[in-house]
């Protein structure tokens, strides 16, 4: 509030400076105001971003090659929107378990964007020291970019997984049209909505899952691929990202069903908004990795505190955070799943069952892969 | 005849080269501060990108500037801006006129909103425009019920690119009129012509080059525009995809080169499309003395 | 057109007999006010009033709230000083151009104001991958950069050039237009009396385009302010530290924290129509344009 205060005043006073300026004739008033203007908002500027980026700036720098002295160090996170939340409660926990340890401020520099966006960017240059991307194939992408080294799931538990979750199906309220899987999404009466995996990585899981429920269910990729084709010509609107997919079916309206993740549906009715869903017993994992950018730790020093931090989401108490998120426990125990009231899956298939990430990537999302060719059917 | 003071004469022996020459040496500052700017902000990063799409070959750059999604994209969003700004043309001098020329309530508020397009975040005007004009919006459910839909097609992304390109035109057409002498205007009126009359012979051509000049900005700010008129389209191929969404397609690809191929047609045919409406308005004037 | 038919089309379309002015005046204004009042409704305002709708729809309480977050007003600084730094710059830009241009007849003089008018047409995206392009760790002058430690991508320097980029040519577009209008009779007559070109250009030609500059800057600054799209590539969206206004609602969008993410849009339409109460300033100091209108 004081801030607010403080403008007030600079805003009355400057007004003052404008009246006298003004006494003067109208051309000389227009400049003179024009100036007082130009020179109140680089006023503004001065004493903000520039001085903070500045301060900021000044220990990172004497930090990070002297981080053998125990000094602060700045650890870069880089990730996609949805975890952020989580991370707000870890990182003050980390914080005070590494002083403790360690004796050693660390301050975090943090990032939140779309996955792909935020690969591209690391690859350009920004300086990240730990990511957590919606995607394995952000993460190969770094690999073969030589920013992480390839040995990155052999290094953590769970193969680098550190968000888990799979894929809701979410309906209009009461499930009027009564979908149950995803078999109902290729049915003539059903419209549905989706982001579009050409824009937004993490809508490839979804890709994938409706191909895996053909296989699953006793088809081949023919089928499959048949089936896909039908589903997305019901697709009413393919949104940018996840995002702006539930915005489209809640707030616009659009399709009878929306496709998303089970862990940004329970974040979505946390945040007060009201819908249904359901989670098909034939499904997906979705694997959210986390991994160090080697590339930049070493640049930085930041090895340890960095790899002690991804150590640290694993431990129970991070754990905590991300299912309160409404991601599911990296550990598969029944009776915790039903104890979160998370509802079962019978089939789960996972993207190794592609033969991985970059397979799946090549196969399916390139230039001129299946989606494309589906794609190419969609508006015609 | 010009306002900067005369550049020298140049020597009458001189060569083609000198002369040149002698005219960049002695150009006025103003040239200097504005191609000096142009060269560092515009050409630099545009020769980047054109030297980056140039490392593919012509036949690739070809395939990918031509692929029936593509074209199809290209269609959509150059005839829909081309549409939203010629309607925000029509509208904004209208509204550009109203506010310089009539005294009514809340004119001072109505004119101070004017640049609120550009001053909501595309994302966040996305949104509103697909919430409001979706068939359960405050708007699009008064149209509904006709079987007329204006959210997730292509009168949508139309109504975004009418939305963002309005201040355009206003903006433009304000100053000039606040400018006009308004004796010229009475002068006609008693001399016996009718107000429309005086409209469209006394006030229109003046304002006509401001006029078309707020059209092309605003046709194309609408045609790069991207962040809010991807959450009104359903972003369906061949019906309402935008080109600048093949854009971030590619890059979500890590596909740099293919990225700036379609860059450069976009920027292409919106610098065609700049030019023509530049000659219409040069042209124009030809004949305004 | 001929004038027949013109004068023809427009008799049928309104009142076949001209009427009195008198009379006229009475209704047309009301019309016409009507018509914009409806059309800027229409395309404008409930859209608008929508935005504030979902920022308030829980109370004050919520939205105060997210005004006093520390990120939240870092964001505020940062983009108030993108803007600060944009406006004066493009506006020296902007009246070079429009003084070298406005009311120049040269070959290539078309293909020149195209060109300033380019950066619309490129989208924010290209624009911002562009700056990557030149300055980016694999960028023309990246290695060069990074030999001596100099930050521009992913710090404040890409989004100074980002946003200087993506609002240019409003200013010398704005004052083009004004200066082609006004002609060039009173500078001439100021040169013959003998004022040298500095006492023209403050005394003659800054009143005289004083409408078109305003407006070139209002548009500058808003703009300046509500980039997203070319910031975003290359800024990094660093919490606290080179996330803009435009991309931290972006994010609270993003992480569902839709109320926060609406009343920073809010506030950010609001802070850019801050400049106008600059012009209402200028519009009562100097008798505003009423002074022409009588």
């Amino acid at each position: 509030m004081k801030l607010w205060q403080s403008a007030g005043k600079i805003w009355k006073r400057a007004m003052g400076w404008v009246a006298i300026g003004l006494r003067l004739n109208s051309s000389r008033g227009f400049i003179s105001l024009f100036l007082v203007g130009a020179s109140l908002s680089l006023a503004v500027a001065a004493c903000s971003p520039g001085n903070n980026t500045a301060t900021d700036a000044s220990p990172t720098g004497g930090a990070s090659p002297a981080s053998a002295q125990k000094q602060d160090v700045e650890l870069t996170l880089v990730g996609y929107a949805i975890p952020r939340a989580a991370y707000n409660v870890i990182i003050p926990k980390f914080q005070e378990y590494w002083k403790q340890e360690h004796g050693q401020q660390v301050r975090f520099s943090q990032s939140y964007g779309g996955s792909g966006s935020q690969t591209r960017a690391i690859i350009d240059g920004l300086p990240a020291d730990v990511v957590h991307l919606a995607v394995g194939v952000d993460v190969n992408k770094l690999v073969s970019a030589g920013f992480v080294s390839e040995d990155w799931q052999k290094r953590v538990p769970h193969n680098g997984t550190i968000g888990k979750t799979t894929v809701a199906i979410i309906t209009r309220e009461g499930n009027p049209k009564n979908i149950r899987s995803f078999q109902d999404l290729v049915r003539d009466d059903v419209k549905w909505v989706t982001a579009d995996p050409k824009t937004s990585g993490g809508a490839r899981w979804n890709f994938l899952a409706l191909w895996d429920y053909i296989l699953k269910t006793g088809g081949d990729d023919a089928k499959a691929q048949n089936f896909v084709t039908r589903a997305y010509q019901n697709v009413a609107v393919l949104s940018k990202d996840a995002r702006e997919s539930t915005d489209a079916f809640i707030k616009q309206g659009q399709g009878d069903a929306l496709l998303n993740y089970e862990n940004e549906v329970i974040l979505a009715k946390q945040k007060g908004e009201k819908l249904d869903y359901i989670v098909p017993e034939i499904n997906f994992a979705i694997d959210t990795p986390v991994a160090v950018v080697d590339k930049n730790v070493d640049r930085h020093g930041t090895r340890e505190v960095a790899e002690g931090f991804v150590k640290f989401l694993y431990t129970p108490e991070a754990q905590e955070e991300f299912i309160k998120l409404g991601y599911r426990p990296l550990e598969d125990d029944p009776g915790k799943l039903k104890e979160l009231n998370y509802p079962p899956i019978k089939t789960l298939g996972s993207v190794e069952d592609f033969g991985g990430w970059d397979k799946a990537q090549k196969r399916f999302f390139e230039d001129g892969a299946v989606f494309d060719e589906i794609r190419a059917q969609l508006g015609r | 005849m010009t306002v900067s003071p005369p550049i020298q004469p140049v020597p009458p022996d001189a060569s083609r080269w000198k002369v040149f020459l002698h005219s960049v040496i002695h150009m006025p500052w103003t040239w200097r501060i504005m191609l000096g700017y142009l060269f560092f902000m515009l050409f630099l990063p545009v020769s980047a990108m054109l030297v980056k799409s140039g490392t593919l070959g012509p036949g690739e750059f070809w395939r990918i500037a031509t692929s029936p999604i593509a074209l199809s994209t290209y269609d959509v969003t150059f005839t829909t801006s081309l549409m939203a700004a010629s309607i925000d043309g029509v509208f904004g001098v209208l509204v550009a006129w109203v506010l310089v020329r009539y005294n009514f309530p809340f004119k001072r508020i109505i004119d101070a909103t004017i640049d609120l397009p550009f001053a909501l975040p595309t994302a966040v005007a996305g949104l509103t425009l697909a919430t409001v004009y979706s068939e359960t919006g405050w708007i699009g459910s008064l149209f509904a019920p006709f079987g007329i839909k204006l959210a997730f097609n292509r009168i949508g992304v139309g109504i975004a690119m009418m939305f963002i390109s309005l201040p355009f035109v206003v903006r433009t057409v304000q100053p000039v009129l606040m400018q006009m002498e308004r004796e010229i205007e009475e002068a006609a009126w008693c001399l016996g012509a009718s107000s429309w009359q005086t409209f469209w012979r006394v006030v229109l051509p003046p304002l006509f080059p401001a006029i078309l000049t707020g059209v092309a900005l605003g046709f194309s700010r609408a045609v790069g525009e991207y962040g809010s008129t991807v959450i009104i389209s359903s972003n369906t191929p061949f019906r309402d995809l935008i080109a600048p969404i093949l854009i971030f397609q590619r890059l979500e690809q890590y596909d740099y080169t293919g990225a700036t191929v379609i860059g450069m047609v976009l920027l292409i045919i919106s610098l065609l499309m700049l030019l023509v409406i530049n000659f219409i308005q040069a042209w124009g004037k030809r004949y305004d003395g | 057109m001929t004038d027949n038919t013109l004068e023809s089309s427009m008799q049928t379309s309104d009142n076949p007999a001209p009427k009195p002015a008198v009379e006229k005046k009475s209704w047309v204004p009301v019309v016409l006010i009507g018509i914009a009042v409806l059309f800027l409704g229409l395309v404008l305002y409930i859209p608008a009033i929508n935005v504030f709708y979902f920022a308030f729809h829980r109370g004050l309480g919520p939205f105060l709230h997210n005004l006093t977050e520390p990120n939240f007003i870092s964001a505020v600084r940062m983009t108030l000083a993108l803007a600060a730094i944009a406006v004066p710059i493009n506006v020296i830009f902007g009246l070079a151009t429009a003084w070298a241009l406005a009311n120049k007849r040269f070959r290539g003089r078309t293909l020149l104001l195209s060109i300033v008018d380019l950066p619309f047409a490129i989208s924010p995206v290209v624009a911002g991958l562009m700056i990557v392009l030149l300055y980016g760790r694999q960028g023309w002058f990246g290695p060069f950069l990074q030999e001596r430690g100099i930050q521009i991508v992913f710090a404040f320097p890409a989004m100074v050039l980002a946003t200087l980029f993506v609002s240019m040519p409003f200013v010398a577009r704005e004052v083009i237009p004004v200066l082609e209008e006004e002609g060039v009779d009173q500078e001439e007559a100021a040169y013959t009396l003998g004022a040298n070109y500095w006492q023209t250009f403050w005394r003659v030609t800054v009143p005289n385009i004083r409408w078109g500059l305003l407006y070139g800057v209002l548009l500058t600054n808003a703009r300046a302010m509500g980039e997203f799209g070319a910031v975003s590539v290359v800024s990094g969206n660093i919490i606290g530290k080179t996330q803009s206004l435009p991309l931290f609602v972006e994010e609270a969008y993003k992480s569902y924290d839709t109320e926060a993410a609406y009343s920073a849009a809010v506030l950010l339409a609001l802070l850019a129509l801050v400049t106008l109460v600059l012009k209402e300033i200028l519009e009562r100091k100097t008798g505003g344009y009423r002074k022409k209108m009588h």
